[in-house]
Formats: C-alpha cells, structure tokens, sequence
C-alpha cells in the first residue's frame, strides 16, 4: 500500500503521451468490443429460435418462387404436423426507403398456435383478428418510429404493386426479435387479386423427433409436381446461418486478433519509451536498496494499470455509447438489442491486463535486472 | 580512529568489448569512523570507481572492501541492497530527484523500505527536511525548487534512515558558488555535528579542503596517501 502513491504518480506523470495513447488504445478496444458484440448479437439471433418444433416449407427451384396455396392442405395432412401458416415477405417500407425492417403477411387466425413464442396480449390479439387491416409490431420497431396501438401506418410496396394502409393493433414480446412487422395474410391477397401463392409456409409439429422424417415426408410429396418445395427445421436454417456467420466470425476474430496486437505493439514503443526514461530513476532507487524483485513489481503493476486503464476506456465507452445509441434505428434493424454485454467487458478487460503484461514484461524485467552503475552512469 | 571502511587491495577491470579495461590498481586504503575523505584525481583516474565499490554498487574484480569489519564485496545481489539501505546515503551530482515526487516523498523513499508505520515516516523524513532547512519546502515537487534546494532535498534522502556513510560523487558540480558552499557547509554539519562519515569525490580543491583529509587517485593507483588537512579550528575538537 505505501507504494501506491509512487505507482499513481508514474502512471500518468507524462500526461500529453498518456492521454493520447489511452485515447488511441481506448480506440482500438472501442472497436473490439463492438466487434465481439457484432458477434455476440449474431449468435444470439442464430438461437433464438431452437426449440420451436417448427417446418419451413419453400420453394426448391428458389426463394423468389411462390409454391400454390394448395400445398398447404396437403403438408396438413401429413401425420405429426399440428398446424400450418402462409408467411410471405412483403419488403414494404415506411415513407422512405431508408425506413425499412422485416415486415411479413401471415395467416392471422394461426399466428398463436405456429408463433407462440411471440406473445401478444389477449386483447390485443382479439383486435388484430377482428382488424382485416390490422398489424402486430415489435416494440423496438414501435420505439423507432413513436408508433401506438391505433395508429395508421401507410406502407409503401418495393416488391408487390401493394401499398397496405395498416392499423397497429397490438405489439407483440419476443425474447430476441423486437423489430417485425406482421400483418394480415387476407388483406394482402386480396389486394393483389388472390394470387393463389404464396413464398413460404411454417408447419408446426408434435414432436421435434419426428421433424426430418416430415420434412422429408414433405418434399417427396412435391417431388415431382410443378412446384418441389424444400423443407427445413428452424434449426437446419439456423445452422446455415450459423455457417454464414462462421465466416464472418472468423473474419471479425482475426480483426480483433489484429487490432490486439497492434495495442501490443503501440503500448510495449510506449512503455520501453517510459523506462528507457526513467533509467537513472530505477538506478537511484536500486542504489538506495530497492532490490530487484521489488522494481519489478512497481513497474509491472503500473503498466498493467494503465493498460487497463486503456482497456476500460475503450469497452466502458463501447458500453455507454451502445446504450445511448439506437442500433437498431442506426442499422435499420440489421442489430437488434445490440449492446456490449457483461461477457465482452471481462474479455477486453482481461485482454488488456494480458495486454499490459506482454508489452509491459520485458521493459520492467529489463530496469528491474539494470546495473546500478549502469544507470546512474557517471553520475557514481 | 576506528577504521568503518577498508579497500584491501583492491582491482577493478572492466570489459569493454574484447578489450580489458584497468581501473583500479590494488588499492588499499581506510576510512575512520566519523571520517570526512575527499577523493581527487584526473578524469578517468578511478575515484568515482572507488566511490562506487565502498558504496556497494559495483563489486570489485579482486580484493575485499570491508565495512564494520563485514566483507560487503563478498555480500549477494540482495543482501547488498539491504545493506546499502540500511548503512549508505548517496548524493549525486546531479541530485537524481524524482520528478513526480514532491520534496517529503523524495525523501520518504528510503523509508518506505523499512517497517516503520506512516506517521514514523513522516515524523523522519520532515526531521531531514527540517536539517537541510527546507522545512517549508516540503509539498514542493523538484521542477519547483532551485538547483542548491534539490541538492539538499537529495542529501535529506541520504540521511533520513540515519546510515554510517554518507558517499557523494561532485556534490557540487552542478550548483553556483553560493549554493556549492551552502551544500558543502550542511555536509560539514553533518560530518561534527551528526558524526556522519563522508567519503566525497569532487574536483574542486575548495571542496577537498572541507574534507579532514584528500587521496588522490592517478591512473588506479593512490597517488597520495592520507594527506591530512589542517583541521579548521571550529573542527578542532571535535576531529578524532
């Protein structure tokens, strides 16, 4: 403890240089917590879904094919499916085409029993089925744009010739997805003249056991129709775009593996810079009988400070900015809840100790191992 | 005279690439309890080698330094720390004060290598402060202090643990006329009034003259050896 002061007084007693390398460092672990985060909300979306003992059913020649309504009666059919839905990916906007998220049309009257992870309050829910205009939202979406149950919410169509005017009549709860848009699957046929096809439909099933079997109970049904469909649980989709973001989590990985490396090298220039200065002060105190092992120490534990110093500024600031900033407005709904958890701040954190200790060591063993004579040079 | 320090004939070399650089060449020598040395000689001639060897800072390449009858030549890395914070003060020439320290906490440093408590640190190092008479310069940091009161801020850090030897390499070398007879007068003070023993390397014969005797040192060896100094009269009864 008597030595804290000494520690402190070191710690910043260049101050311009200080600042600007925890400002620099601070910068760069800025950057790795968001990209840690980025991550992070990926893999979080990725599972969000697990468990849900759902079947997508689309088109296999590709996305953009419509399959015909009456597919539908027939995946029903098939024993172990309890229920199934209409879904089709609208791509509307609002006012602007800057304004866009996920809005989808669905089979209203299914949407408790294929979308039970989406919880709407009763009322809400009762408003929506008696609304043929009606739209359930997500709060996140609601927030961006100041939106309330009963407000009216014009749409403009970027893939169908479909500008639905649609009235907000609940909004839902989900434990990850807070940003969609779902309105009435009736409305939107009848406004493009009951296309009779949709882009996709959702089976629910009994028991997930059982839910390659369907799937492929499914597409061999359509094998050789006009329109085969490809069937998939919410888990193989999830999996694919797990494999997507692999990728990318690969890339963002090795970023940050950079970017450490250059706090590395940028902190070990600075702290053999504030050694190399202090030489006749590290000779003084070995002279003075501060032994080796104590020197060490002291120096050790003030490049660790202040690399954590850096480290705390840059994640601590990642933290606050992401909470005051709206991501999700910022990266129209790319990041949804997006914000620096707990988990990345221990990791910079310890990064920055590790940091501190790797480009700290070696200048700190160097003073702690200088010859007294050496130091003071001619001065003794 | 009890003898606190003797160089017994000592060598010191030093490497310099491949080449094997003489520095001190056997010598042999003793200081006395209460002693006040100067050390004189040419550039190069080994004084401040000397300095360093009786200080405990370098390690001789042959021969003993005995302090207190202790061979501290012989003494480990550590063992040798311990002992140089425990029985020697330094001044140097160029104060080598800490920066970030203020006057009290330059002087608190040795301190903080001993047990006492906080308030005994204090108490030491404001009474070391109070001895060089920078009293009200104690919150002071050495940006803030004039090249004579850094020298005594250094020389309050050599006397605050109370050691037996005080060793100053050019005490003087950096400061002004007024200042450099302020720094050798508190030394003085030191020497008859706390029974301080000094060993001084310096180049100025008015320095030397402070001191109760001068060697001098000429390419390793001892050129002269115990040229006594007519004690001052203020000195006269005090000098052993």
């Amino acid at each position: 403890m008597k030595f804290v002061s000494i520690i402190l007084k070191n710690l910043f007693r260049n101050k311009i240089r200080s600042l600007l390398t925890v400002l620099l460092m601070g910068a760069i672990f800025f950057f790795v917590a968001t990209l840690l985060s980025i991550l992070d909300n990926f893999e979080q979306a990725s599972t969000a879904n697990e468990g849900q003992n759902r079947l997508g059913v689309q088109s296999a020649i590709s996305l953009a094919n419509m399959l015909p309504f009456s597919h539908e009666a027939k995946i029903q059919k098939v024993e172990g499916i309890v229920a199934t839905a209409k879904m089709q990916w609208v791509g509307a906007y609002y006012k602007t085409q800057k304004n866009f998220f996920a809005n989808f049309a669905i089979d209203h009257d299914k949407m408790a029993t294929v979308w039970d992870d989406y919880s709407v309050p009763t009322d809400q829910m009762k408003a929506f089925l008696s609304d043929r205009q009606g739209a359930i939202v997500g709060p996140g979406l609601a927030k961006r744009y100041g939106w309330k149950i009963g407000d009216r919410v014009p749409l403009t169509g970027a893939i169908f010739p479909f500008n639905p005017e649609l009235n907000i009549r609940g909004i839902y709860k989900h434990k990850v997805d807070d940003s969609s848009f779902f309105f009435r699957m009736d409305y939107f046929q009848q406004s493009l003249g009951d296309m009779g096809e949709v882009g996709m439909f959702w089976a629910k099933v009994t028991n997930p056991a059982e839910m390659a079997r369907i799937s492929q109970q499914i597409d061999d049904m359509f094998k050789n129709s006009e329109y085969p469909t490809e069937t998939f649980t919410e888990k193989e989709f999830q999996k694919q775009f797990i494999s997507m973001i692999g990728n990318i989590k690969l890339l963002f990985t090795t970023v940050s593996i950079c970017a450490v490396f250059m706090v590395v090298l940028l902190a070990a220039i600075t702290m053999s810079m504030s050694a190399r200065e202090r030489v006749t002060e590290i000779a003084v105190l070995k002279a003075i009988g501060y032994q080796k092992g104590l020197i060490l120490t002291l120096m050790l534990i003030e490049f660790v400070m202040l690399a954590a110093v850096r480290g705390l500024v840059g994640s601590l600031g990642a933290k606050i900015a992401y909470r005051m900033i709206d991501m999700t407005a910022v990266t129209q709904g790319f990041l949804v809840n997006f914000g620096v958890s707990g988990k990345t701040l221990a990791v910079c954190m310890v990064t920055a100790l590790i940091v501190g200790l790797l480009s700290g060591g070696f200048p700190a063993y160097r003073s702690a191992n200088l010859r007294v004579v050496d130091g003071l040079r001619k001065v003794v | 005279m009890t003898a606190l320090v003797r160089v017994d004939n000592v060598f010191k070399v030093y490497k310099r690439d491949q080449f094997e650089v003489p520095v001190l060449n056997g010598i042999s020598m003793s200081v006395g309890e209460g002693d006040y040395v100067a050390l004189m000689g040419p550039s190069g001639s080994g004084k401040s080698t000397l300095l360093n060897l009786i200080a405990g800072i370098d390690r001789p390449t042959r021969g003993r330094i005995l302090v207190h009858e202790k061979e501290v030549s012989a003494f480990t890395e550590t063992k040798l720390a311990s002992w140089r914070a425990r029985h020697v003060g330094f001044i140097f020439q160029l104060y080598n004060l800490i920066p970030v320290l203020s006057a009290f906490e330059n002087v608190e440093l040795p301190l903080l290598l001993t047990k006492l408590s906080k308030a005994q640190r204090k108490k030491q190092a404001e009474t070391a402060l109070e001895v060089v008479g920078l009293g009200d310069r104690m919150r002071h940091y050495p940006r803030q202090l004039s090249g004579g009161q850094e020298q005594r801020v250094a020389i309050a850090r050599a006397i605050v643990t109370d050691p037996s030897i005080i060793v100053a390499d050019e005490p003087t070398g950096d400061l002004d006329a007024r200042n450099a007879e302020e720094t050798l007068a508190l030394l003085e003070t030191l020497n008859r009034d706390f029974k301080k023993t000094i060993i001084m390397v310096t180049h100025d014969p008015k320095a030397a003259a402070r001191a109760h005797r001068t060697l001098h040192l000429d390419k390793g060896v001892l050129a002269e050896q115990d040229t006594e100094q007519p004690v001052p009269e203020s000195l006269a009864g005090t000098k052993p």
